[in-house]
Parts: C-alpha cells; sequence; structure tokens
C-alpha cells in the first residue's frame, strides 16, 4: 500500500516535470509551425506535430485514442502547453516551498532567528499551519493540471462526433451483412437437416411400402407403419430445431428446461428473469444456450454444463460453463451465427475456451 | 445382375440392399462413401452401380465424381447416378464419354419400385436411364431451340421417352401406337435434328442426351 501511493507520488510529479519541459517544446513548435500554416503544412510540421502529439500520448497513457489527423495533432499542442507550463509552475512552488520551510527550520535548530522571528510556539503553529494548506493547495493543483492534461487529450485526439458515428455506421453495415449471412447459413442447416433426414427416411419408407405392396408381406407393411412412426417424430425434431414454439408460449425459462431436458449431458440451469425480455433479445439467449450446450456434449465431452441467464439492470446476461476439455473454435459456423445475431442486437459475445478446458460462453444483450 | 451400391444413409442402403436381393440381384457390396466404392468396384467389377451424388465427407458431388472416374475406369460397367434433385451440369457430365450403361435418376424415384427396377435393368444392360424431370429440364434449357421447334407434338412426345431411356416397344406401349410409328418417328426426329442415325438404339439414346445437354 505504501509502495504503491510512493510510486503514485513519484509519477505524478515526474510525469509533471516531464510535462513541463515538453510543454516548452510544444510552445516552441507550435511558434515556429504556426505561420507555416498558411503554407499547406509542410512535412516537417506534420511529422513534429504528431511526434509530440505521440510523446505526450505515452506520456499521459492515452494509448486507445485511436487515429487523429495532422491538424488536430497541432490544435492539441497549441492547447496543451499553458496546462503543462502550469503544471511547471506547480512544481516550482513545491520545490520553492521546501526549500524554504528546511531553511527556516536549519536555521532555527542553529540558534539563528530567520527574518527576525524567534522559534515561539504561536509562530511555529502559525507557519506550520499555513504551510500545511499550501502544500495542500499544490498537491491538489498538481493532481487537478493531471486530470485537466488528460482529458484535453481524449477531448482533442479523442474521436469526435464525426467519427463516433462514422464508426457507429461501420458497425451496422457489418451486423446487418452478418445477419443476412447468419439467415443463409440458417437456411443451408435447414435444407440439409430435411435431405438428409426427413427425406431419406421418407423415400426409404416409400421404397418399404412398394416392396411390401410386391410381396404381400405383412411384416413390411408393419415396418412401414414403424418408420411412419419415425419420420413424424424426425420432423417433430427437425421443426424443433429450426424454432421452438414454447419460447413464444412459454416464455425463456420454460424453453431452456426443454433444451436441458433433451441435453445428452446433464445441465444446471438457473434462469433469473424478474419481467419477461423483448422476443428478439429471448431469441438470442434461447440460441446461444442451445448451441453451447449442444457444442458441451458434441465437442467437449463435457459431463456438467452450467447455465445462468440473470439480468442485472436493463442486460440480459447468458453465462454457458461447461467442464469439457475447451478449444472451441469461435470461428465455427454455429458460434459465427450466434455471434452475428448478438452483434445486431448490439450485444456482446464472448468466448473463453483454453486448451484443457473450461469453456465459458458468455452473451450480454441489452434490452432498453 | 451384379451390384455395388454407394449410398450414405444407412436407411435407403440398407433398404436398396433388400430390395435388390428380393428381386434376384446380387448385391456384391454397399458403401457409404466414394473412396469405398471405387475400392470395391475395383476389387470386382459389376454389372452396374448405384450411386447416391451427395457423400461425405463434403456432401457435395463427391458421388458423381466417383462415378465419372469408374465410367474412365471401367467403361463396362453401368453406373446409375441418384441424385436429390435435377442438375443439369450432373447429366452433361455424365454423358460426356461415350461409353453405355449410364443413368441419371432422382433419388425420390427410388420409392417407385418399378420404375427404378426397370432403369437398373436398363443401365445394366448398356443402355440409359434418364428420369422423367431430367429430360424434361434438358429439354426446357437446351440451347437448341430452334431445330427442335421443327418437331411435331407427337415427335416431342416421342423424344422425351426415348431420352428416357425407354425402348420403342416400351415407347410403344406407353404412347399407344404401333412400334412401326414410332421408329418413323424416331428417323424423322433424327433427320430434323441432323443427328447420325447409325448404331444401335442405346447409342442413339445417348446422342439424342447428349444433343439436348451440350
Amino acid at each position: 500500500m505504501r509502495i504503491r501511493w510512493a510510486r503514485a507520488g513519484v509519477r505524478l510529479l515526474g510525469g509533471t516535470a516531464l510535462g513541463a519541459l515538453t510543454a516548452v517544446a510544444d510552445l516552441a513548435f507550435v511558434l515556429v509551425a504556426a505561420p507555416l500554416l498558411p503554407l499547406r503544412s509542410p512535412r516537417f510540421v506534420t511529422a513534429g506535430a504528431r511526434w509530440l502529439t505521440g510523446v505526450e500520448r505515452r506520456r499521459l497513457g492515452l494509448e486507445d485514442v485511436g487515429e487523429y489527423g495532422d491538424r488536430r495533432a497541432l490544435a492539441y499542442l497549441a492547447v496543451r502547453w499553458p496546462v503543462g507550463l502550469l503544471g511547471g509552475g506547480a512544481l516550482f512552488l513545491l520545490a520553492y516551498g521546501a526549500v524554504t520551510a528546511t531553511g527556516a527550520v536549519a536555521d532555527w535548530l542553529s540558534g539563528g532567528r530567520p527574518d527576525g522571528m524567534a522559534p515561539t510556539v504561536p509562530i511555529v503553529a502559525y507557519l506550520t499551519t499555513v504551510g500545511v494548506v499550501l502544500l495542500f493547495l499544490d498537491l491538489a493543483g498538481l493532481a487537478a493540471v493531471v486530470t485537466l492534461e488528460r482529458r484535453l487529450g481524449r477531448r482533442l485526439l479523442g474521436p469526435d462526433d464525426r467519427e463516433l458515428m462514422r464508426r457507429r455506421i461501420a458497425e451496422l453495415a457489418t451486423s446487418r451483412a452478418g445477419i443476412v449471412e447468419a439467415v443463409d447459413a440458417e437456411r443451408r442447416r435447414i435444407e440439409r437437416d430435411l435431405h438428409d433426414g426427413l427425406q431419406q427416411r421418407l423415400v426409404a419408407l416409400a421404397m418399404l411400402l412398394g416392396r411390401a405392396r410386391r410381396n404381400g408381406s405383412d411384416d413390411l407393411y408393419r415396418q412401414a407403419h414403424d418408420e411412419a412412426q419415425r419420420a413424424v417424430e424426425e420432423l417433430r425434431e427437425v421443426a424443433w430445431r429450426v424454432y421452438p414454439a414454447a419460447l413464444d408460449e412459454l416464455g425463456l425459462a420454460e424453453a431452456l428446461a426443454t433444451v436441458a431436458e433433451r441435453s445428452p449431458v446433464p445441465v444446471r440451469l438457473r434462469c433469473d428473469l424478474p419481467v419477461r425480455p423483448a422476443p428478439q433479445v429471448e431469441t438470442a439467449a434461447y440460441f446461444t444456450v442451445r448451441e453451447a450446450v449442444t457444442n458441451a456434449a458434441k465437442h467437449a465431452g463435457a459431463t456438467l454444463v452450467d447455465v445462468a441467464v440473470t439480468a442485472p439492470d436493463t442486460m440480459v446476461i447468458v453465462r454457458i460453463t461447461d467442464d469439457g476439455t475447451g478449444g472451441a473454435d469461435p470461428g465455427g459456423s454455429g458460434l459465427t451465427g450466434l455471434a452475428r445475431r448478438i452483434a445486431a442486437l448490439d450485444g456482446r459475445f464472448t468466448v473463453t475456451s483454453p486448451p484443457g478446458g473450461p469453456t465459458v460462453v458468455e452473451a450480454v444483450l441489452p434490452c432498453a | 445382375m451384379r451390384v455395388i451400391l454407394a449410398e450414405d444413409s444407412t436407411l435407403l442402403r440398407e433398404g436398396l440392399v433388400r430390395l435388390l436381393a428380393e428381386e434376384g440381384h446380387e448385391v456384391v457390396a454397399a458403401t457409404a462413401d466414394a473412396d469405398a466404392l471405387l475400392a470395391a468396384v475395383d476389387a470386382d467389377p459389376p454389372d452396374v452401380t448405384v450411386v447416391d451424388v451427395r457423400m461425405p465427407p463434403t456432401h457435395t458431388d463427391e458421388g458423381l465424381r466417383a462415378a465419372l472416374e469408374i465410367r474412365r475406369r471401367h467403361p463396362g460397367v453401368g453406373v446409375l447416378v441418384l441424385s436429390q434433385y435435377v442438375e443439369k451440369r450432373y447429366a452433361t457430365e455424365l454423358l460426356s464419354s461415350d461409353t453405355q450403361g449410364v443413368g441419371y435418376l432422382l433419388k425420390d424415384r427410388v420409392a417407385q419400385v418399378q420404375e427404378f427396377l426397370d432403369a437398373l435393368e436398363r443401365v445394366g444392360a448398356g443402355g440409359a436411364a434418364f428420369d422423367p424431370e431430367v429430360v424434361r429440364q434438358l429439354l426446357a434449357r437446351t440451347t437448341h431451340v430452334d431445330p427442335l421447334s421443327h418437331l411435331t407434338a407427337r415427335e416431342r412426345d416421342v423424344l422425351s421417352h426415348m431420352a428416357q431411356g425407354h425402348t420403342n416397344a416400351s415407347i410403344a406401349a406407353q404412347l399407344y401406337i404401333s412400334q412401326s410409328a414410332v421408329e418413323k418417328h424416331i428417323n424423322a426426329i433424327f433427320d430434323k435434328l441432323r443427328l447420325p442415325s447409325d448404331g444401335g438404339y442405346s447409342r442413339r439414346v445417348l446422342a439424342i442426351l447428349r444433343y439436348l445437354g451440350s
């Protein structure tokens, strides 16, 4: 704890001192560069502005602000140098105060009388009080300079409204295309389900009936009857995989209970939803759980799957944890489809699945 | 007839094996993928193979690739391809080599047991068997619209039946006309389409199919 405070203090003082030095450099640069601006910014101006801004960014730990143009870098330098000098001033006052106080104390200890003042109790008490107040004000000023610097950097270098809008549009375009792809992938899967499953079964059934008619065999008719029943079951299965009707009628908890029931691996299900979320949120949550449970059983060799659905604030969080072998591929078709579905709802989807497990799939779905 | 099957659906494969056995055919091997099929045919070439187009691993057209390979390696082995849906490309590829004994049926046709068995017999005997739906699409999408427009309605009927691989006798029975009338129509068709009418009947059927698919 003490070490952390000391380190933070050193960083504060060192950073501010460095900031004051670079403020001088920034000021000098701005004074040289400003008259050249009408000349369509020569190369050394833009390069210099970017370099100096880069130094400030590293000093302030603002690596995450993203891209900014040459002009914005220059504008930032022009605005930030007074703040840097302010920090330097505060540092100077701190040093001046420290030297003055130390000098006075040393003088008293050696029997002297600085400014003709004897070390009487009222005088020492008065000076100590004033000194502590000044020290506090100076430190507060230093902290304010650091805050101001960071805020200035974010404001002037970070994305502006236009940039934020551009990013949002790019995001929307991606998620929209993603949804179209997810729909197509889903259709392809349904087609395969129908062709490879149900159609084969029906052709086999028709063939059985054909053979039964040719041979007049009761046994073949009986087999055909059984086969017809299996085809009906398969049809119900396919329909359930396409969309579980229970989700609309009975809600997420009931539909998830069916998933748990049908899973070959035991599923521990906690579904804590005070109010029913919007249908599209329910659907996304449902398919997230089903895909994750299927994967846990099919690929991870899990022996227990834990499903938790909670609704803090205006969100629904779905979290599926299994004790399987991990190594899930987030680029697989099932998980990609889910990611797209969730992105379209402005949700967040994460899969952590280190080799050896455990796999955690989490979807955070906003429901404002 | 000696038959080798390739069908990845266990249910259908077993059904086909039983059906063929009941009809007195000998099923030499029943395989679930293209590689096993090729190995089985190489080991002991049958009279005819029945091949599903869509098989593992990619579930696209590996069955067709295998069928074409069999036609290349064993020209004497008939190849009857079963497909989920009609694809003109499959038909034209199957017809691309000048060998006999070739067929392309929609998979559902297996349910019409008699039609399926007839088709199998024809292919095994070196003839052709093309699904009516395949022929309909070949006719609908052919580039030879102009020469075909000179055919009479009756000649188009005969052409369509012939393209399915039916014999003259069978065409005559289905269209309620005499065999000599069928022959007359066929000669007229070959004249109008300017196709050489020499060679045996099955050669002429293949010539017609190739013409439609080209």
